[in-house]
């Protein structure tokens, strides 16, 4: 694999990401809302035990949660398929790059300027919060940005595999949208139903969890920053007590990379591998 | 230059491109012929390494499945259709360039070379669809590459883009580089190819040189020619008299079938006996009649 021609393909979808106008309004967006959520989150001394950074890193894990699926889960799986659909794709493999080329660069190249969102919105959250004196754990914080761009990676790999085995965007667009309510907005009515309806035990309900992974997300933000993790219910609970509070956070932070590297290496696999014919 | 040995590409159950087989040696120029879906611009795509295929593929020796890059490296491509991203034009040469790895004043000579140096800065939405061809040629030269591959280059262009455009393909063939095009125009064919090669239903069915490939198939041309009611019958007598028995009236003037070659003697011929010409059209035989001729004559 050549690096000039990934870090070309990176430069190229990160200077259409930019110049993207729904990304910016994303961008926008995150970053006001991110800074109207600090200023909510100062207005009261301590929310549930947080405080300071903490106190807002936890305000900040749902409007990650909201936001942050949307744009990684749409701007992966239109990467390939839309470039497929206008014929730029086949297009630019007439050219000596390769697949394997075009395939890093785009994911890396879509990444960049996701993370540089998430950055933006906690960097001038975090920013606020040194302002206004600083209190709590900064490690807290930059621990649950970290933890969100490592979502933004997840849900772009399962963006991307959508992508490769989709021939048109209009089509890729629908399934990501499908997927981003799936995992959010029906993720925790589903474990809640599913649990209800079969009668699961505490660990097959965090089992069942461990299947989203917003969820997983979820769980080892709230772990990483609180110091009560019964607010976790008794799922939390459970898990503290099984695997230990650090162990439960790095079984989960395993299982976020693998949320990320399983659909990544699939997607990897299917474009430049078993779907030779779909250019 | 160019080896295609029993290729045969695949979609599902439709095969698109079926055991064609052709070479193309350095300096030659051939041309790809056929209606639309015969399968040209899949055997295309393949000899670029764009579709996977089975059969044989080399570009100058080098395999295009087990030297992708080398081989690509080798040919300039001009689609159907020019496709780029939404950048100014100069960028877009700039990042094309840079995969080719090809020095930066190449970007300014190409430019000039195709005449686009004033629409450097517009965007390629901002281009005219001859510009835009011009520019996808201008991509395929950054590298002055020895082999030139053209997909159906006119066909989205009007006569007098088509006319400009043809003329920058002859000067680069005259350079003594190879080009391999698709078209379903015999006039390109006569103008660049020194072979043709027609395809139907993804089959090579008949190859031959583009100067007596009328002679050979028996194809004639149409000349519709626009003259006053009362000289009609003159014009008609005069054309008989010259061995034009092929020649009727069409109700605004009319309309002679006669080898291609004697196109210009049947002009000169009027013109020399005053019958006032105020316009004239010629039809080429279309590619439906082509590959009919080729069926009938077996070959």
């Amino acid at each position: 694999m050549d690096i000039k021609n990934v870090l070309l393909i990176v430069r190229k979808e990160a200077g259409e990401s930019i110049k993207n106008r729904w990304f910016l309004l994303y961008t926008i967006c995150f970053s006001l809302l991110a800074l109207l959520v600090l200023f909510l989150a100062s207005s009261r001394s301590e929310i549930a035990g947080y405080s300071g950074f903490g106190k807002t890193a936890a305000s900040l894990i749902n409007l990650v949660l909201l936001f942050v699926p949307l744009i990684a889960l749409v701007t992966g799986a239109i990467s390939i398929s839309s470039e497929r659909e206008n014929g730029t794709l086949s297009y630019l493999l007439s050219h000596p790059i390769t697949k394997s080329e075009i395939f890093v660069g785009k994911f890396i190249g879509t990444l960049i300027p996701i993370w540089f969102s998430i950055s933006l919105g906690f960097g001038l959250a975090g920013v606020g919060v040194a302002i206004g004196g600083g209190e709590g754990d900064v490690s807290k914080y930059i621990t649950t940005a970290f933890l969100s761009a490592l979502l933004a990676a997840s849900l772009l790999s399962i963006g991307l595999l959508v992508s490769v085995y989709s021939k048109r965007a209009s089509k890729s667009i629908g399934i990501a949208v499908f997927l981003w309510l799936l995992f959010i907005i029906l993720g925790d009515l589903g474990i809640m139903g599913t649990t209800v309806a079969m009668g699961l035990g505490i660990e097959q309900v965090f089992a069942l969890a461990l299947l989203n992974p917003a969820e997983v997300f979820k769980i080892a933000s709230v772990l990483a920053l609180s110091p009560r993790f019964e607010i976790l219910g008794p799922v939390g609970i459970y898990a503290v007590r099984t695997f230990g509070k650090e162990g439960v956070f790095y079984l989960l932070f395993g299982i976020m990379l693998l949320w990320t590297l399983i659909p990544l290496g699939y997607a990897y696999l299917a474009f430049t591998r078993f779907r030779k014919e779909e250019i | 230059m160019i080896k295609v040995k029993d290729v045969t590409k695949r979609f599902g159950n439709i095969t698109a491109v079926d055991r064609a087989c052709f070479s193309l040696n350095a300096g030659e120029s051939l041309a790809l012929l056929g209606v639309n879906g015969a399968g040209k611009s899949t055997l295309i795509k393949c000899v670029l390494g764009i579709l996977d295929y089975s059969g044989e593929i080399t570009l100058n020796g080098l395999n295009i499945k087990e030297n992708e890059k080398e081989a690509k490296s080798l040919a300039g491509y001009v689609p159907q259709e020019p496709l780029f991203y939404d950048m100014r034009t100069r960028d877009v040469l700039g990042f094309f360039g840079s995969i080719r790895r090809v020095r930066s004043s190449r970007v300014d000579e190409v430019l000039d070379l195709v005449g686009l140096r004033e629409h450097e800065r517009k965007s390629t939405s901002e281009l005219s669809g001859g510009m835009r061809q011009r520019l996808s040629f201008a991509i395929a030269l950054l590298s002055d590459p020895e082999v030139l591959i053209l997909d159906e280059p006119t066909s989205n262009l009007d006569a007098g883009a088509r006319g400009d455009f043809l003329n920058l393909i002859k000067e680069y063939k005259n350079k003594g580089k190879t080009v391999l095009f698709s078209s379903h125009r015999l006039d390109e064919v006569d103008l660049l190819a020194d072979r043709a090669l027609f395809m139907e239903s993804g089959k090579v069915v008949f190859e031959g040189r583009p100067e007596n490939l009328q002679e050979l198939l028996g194809l004639k041309i149409n000349i519709n020619l626009v003259v006053p009611q009362g000289s009609v019958e003159r014009a008609i007598g005069i054309l008989a008299r010259e061995g034009f028995h092929n020649a009727e009236s069409n109700g605004r003037g009319l309309n002679i079938e006669t080898d291609s070659k004697q196109r210009v003697d049947v002009l000169k011929k009027l013109l020399q006996e005053e019958i006032p010409i105020s316009d004239f059209k010629i039809q080429e035989p279309s590619m439906e009649n082509i590959i009919d001729r080729i069926k009938e004559n077996g070959y």
